[in-house]
């Protein structure tokens, strides 16, 4: 042990290698999904796109009344919307590219997109 | 030399985590509208090169004009078509249901029956014959009385365009046909007004016209329990339709009541929540799609054959089942198990 | 290469290069199959104890000597254990590879600027990417498997750096030390 235990590249290995796990972990199991943009599509509306980049609340008026919309880092969902079979709120949160709710009464569709490039339609 | 070394290192492991993405201007240009009683999606390419608003208002058009005369209980030329029915005597059809007649023959025939449109009274009976479905379900005693010798195609007799009843019972509703049937007008209206390439999508049942130039349509499948159950490239020319237990119901005594009602119990069907078929024939697809629904768990694969589908998968509460045709296909997403692949008898 | 060791022997042409290889193999064959021997609470997850002689025949006897040492021990044990060409073997040339690998790319570096303990770091974590890699896209493609890759590059790291602490300490003995090249 005359040279000591470690060497400059010993700990160079190591945290790089320390990276990679730390890497590793977080890309894989990033809690909030990796969906980045949530595009709203309401019948008769211009498309509009939410950056999924922080939390917050949107409230979409539609013809039976409104929808409300939770935001977080990385998914979306529905949290409240008129219609008596709470289809859109049973999608829960949509955290994967290309997952969608549908909310019938409002004639509105949640749909959140990840880094791929998006679908060209959805099939539900 | 050594920093290079290390950053190779570095680079190499970060390279087999990380994939590279990049985002693409997108090549075409989508509308939603309300229509048919659900929401429709179009999905034109190239972007920039339609009278957007113009193609909105003749698909509009045509699919207001469609939900109309298909209306299985609305006022229309199929409510006027099945009063005449049930008369029983010989009366001047509305062209606009005989298509719908002469594909639901054929497709009662390929289904050895299980596809029934002929069985209109018994989807009201069970509560589907409103906007909101809701109960009561039909006690033990209607549904026998329903049962006993049921109405089928057969019992319409045609004569070119005379029509004449011969079942008490025989009430026509095209759910599970008459969607594929408009997806099949649309596509033939975008065809006509000059688009190039589009995808129809109605209410998630799907149809392609064309293809986008050098790339294949990319289209996501949900799974009924959220999220993507995967994606699937399509060609020019492709229908994607989805029958499932989720669409319209409701929920009696603690008991789910869906709409896709089996002509040999006279109930919901039972077993797989959902059934989805690929095929280049729109109306054949959604009829399908509805009769391996009803097929159950044990016979969907016999009834893929009988019907010429070899592209379908159905889901089940634990599992998903698909053709190898389809499972070739699907790129499963990575939340979900993957298919098991059952070969067609 | 003509130093003292490369000399043959007059009857059989077997140098003592060549012995040092052999033994240096069979212990790693030893310590695979008692490895083997040990339940694991997970499975793929092992300490990878025979990388200790991977690396100390690469520190002392030089590269194509690790390379040959792995390959016996890889052969040697998949014969004793009878995983011959099963897919726990071609998992296990996959890891081989893979830490070969990233040892020649690391022997410019060796003994001077990298020592045991990264080196076996390096060889751990390449052992199991290339296992992992192999599984996910020969073997089981699986779209979940991702999930399980972060855990074993933590369990990597862990038993790389301690296999790494025991090389040191292997070759800190003064009968081995005389073989190291500096």
């Amino acid at each position: 042990m005359k040279q000591g235990l470690l060497r400059w590249g010993d700990v160079l290995i190591g945290a790089a290698a320390t990276t990679v796990v730390v890497a590793a972990f977080t890309l894989t199991y990033s809690p909030s999904g990796d969906a980045r943009l949530l595009v709203i599509s309401q019948a008769g509306a211009a498309t509009q796109h939410e950056p999924l980049d922080r939390t917050r609340v949107l409230e979409i008026q539609g013809p039976a009344g409104i929808t409300r919309v939770e935001i977080e880092p990385g998914r979306a969902r529905c949290a409240d919307s008129p219609g008596r079979q709470n289809i859109c709120e049973s999608s829960g949160w949509l955290q994967a590219h290309g997952d969608v709710a549908v909310s019938l009464p409002n004639r509105l569709t949640l749909q959140v997109l990840g880094a791929e490039p998006g679908f060209d339609s959805m099939h539900y | 030399m050594h920093p290079l070394m290390t950053r190779t290192l570095t680079l190499f492991f970060a390279a087999l985590l990380l994939t590279a993405c990049g985002r693409e201007e997108p090549d075409t240009e989508a509308l939603g509208f309300y229509a048919f009683g659900t929401l429709v999606d179009l999905t034109l390419y190239p972007a920039g090169q339609y009278d957007i608003e113009a193609i909105e208002a003749a698909v509009q058009e045509e699919l207001e004009v469609l939900h109309q005369s298909w209306h299985a209980w609305e006022p229309g030329s199929l409510g006027r078509t099945n009063e005449l029915l049930a008369l029983q005597g010989e009366f001047s059809a509305p062209p606009s249901v005989l298509p719908l007649i002469e594909r639901g023959r054929e497709m009662e025939a390929l289904s050895d029956g299980l596809f029934n449109p002929a069985l209109g009274k018994l989807i009201a009976a069970w509560g589907f014959h409103q906007d909101e479905p809701e109960g009561p379900p039909p006690d033990q005693e209607t549904l026998d009385g329903l049962l006993d010798d049921p109405p089928s195609m057969k019992d319409i007799e045609r004569n070119g365009v005379r029509l004449r009843g011969t079942h008490p019972d025989l009430q026509l509703d095209f759910g599970g046909l008459a969607k594929g049937l408009a997806v099949e007008r649309v596509l033939e209206l975008l065809e006509e007004l000059g688009v190039e390439a589009a995808i129809f999508n109605a209410g998630g049942d799907l149809m392609t016209l064309g293809r986008p130039q050098g790339r294949p349509w990319r289209v996501g499948i949900r799974h009924p329990h959220g999220g993507t159950l995967g994606s699937i490239e399509l060609e020019a020319g492709e229908a994607l339709f989805t029958s499932g237990d989720y669409e319209r119901g409701y929920e009696w005594e603690g008991e789910r009541i869906h709409h896709v009602i089996d002509p040999r119990t006279g109930r919901p069907s039972q077993g797989i929540e959902s059934a989805t078929v690929l095929h280049h024939d729109p109306a054949l697809a959604d009829a399908a799609a509805t009769t391996l629904m009803i097929a159950g768990p044990d016979a969907w694969l016999e009834y893929a054959q009988k019907m010429g589908i070899e592209h379908a998968l159905v889901v089940l509460d634990d599992r998903i089942e698909a053709t190898p045709g389809l499972a070739e296909r699907v790129q499963p997403s990575r939340d979900h198990e993957p298919f098991v692949v059952r070969e067609l008898p | 290469m003509n130093t003292p060791a490369m000399s043959a022997d007059p009857h059989t042409g077997i140098t003592r290069h060549d012995r040092a290889i052999a033994a240096l193999a069979a212990i790693a064959i030893g310590i695979q199959i008692l490895e083997a021997a040990i339940p694991s609470p997970v499975p793929g997850l092992k300490p990878g104890l025979a990388n200790i002689i991977t690396l100390i025949a690469l520190l002392t006897l030089g590269w194509r000597a690790a390379v040959a040492v792995t390959l016996i021990r890889v052969v040697g044990s998949s014969l004793l254990l009878g995983t011959l060409l099963s897919p726990t073997f071609w998992l296990s040339i996959a890891g081989a590879v893979a830490t070969l690998a990233i040892l020649a790319l690391l022997r410019p570096l060796a003994p001077r600027h990298v020592g045991p303990v990264g080196l076996a770091i390096a060889a751990a974590m390449a052992h199991i990417t290339g296992q992992f890699l192999l599984a996910w896209m020969v073997i089981i493609p699986h779209p979940n498997l991702p999930f399980v890759l972060p855990p074993l590059l933590l369990a990597a790291l862990i038993t790389g750096s301690l296999t790494g602490i025991l090389t040191a300490h292997v070759l800190a003995d003064p009968r081995i030390q005389r073989h190291v090249r500096h």
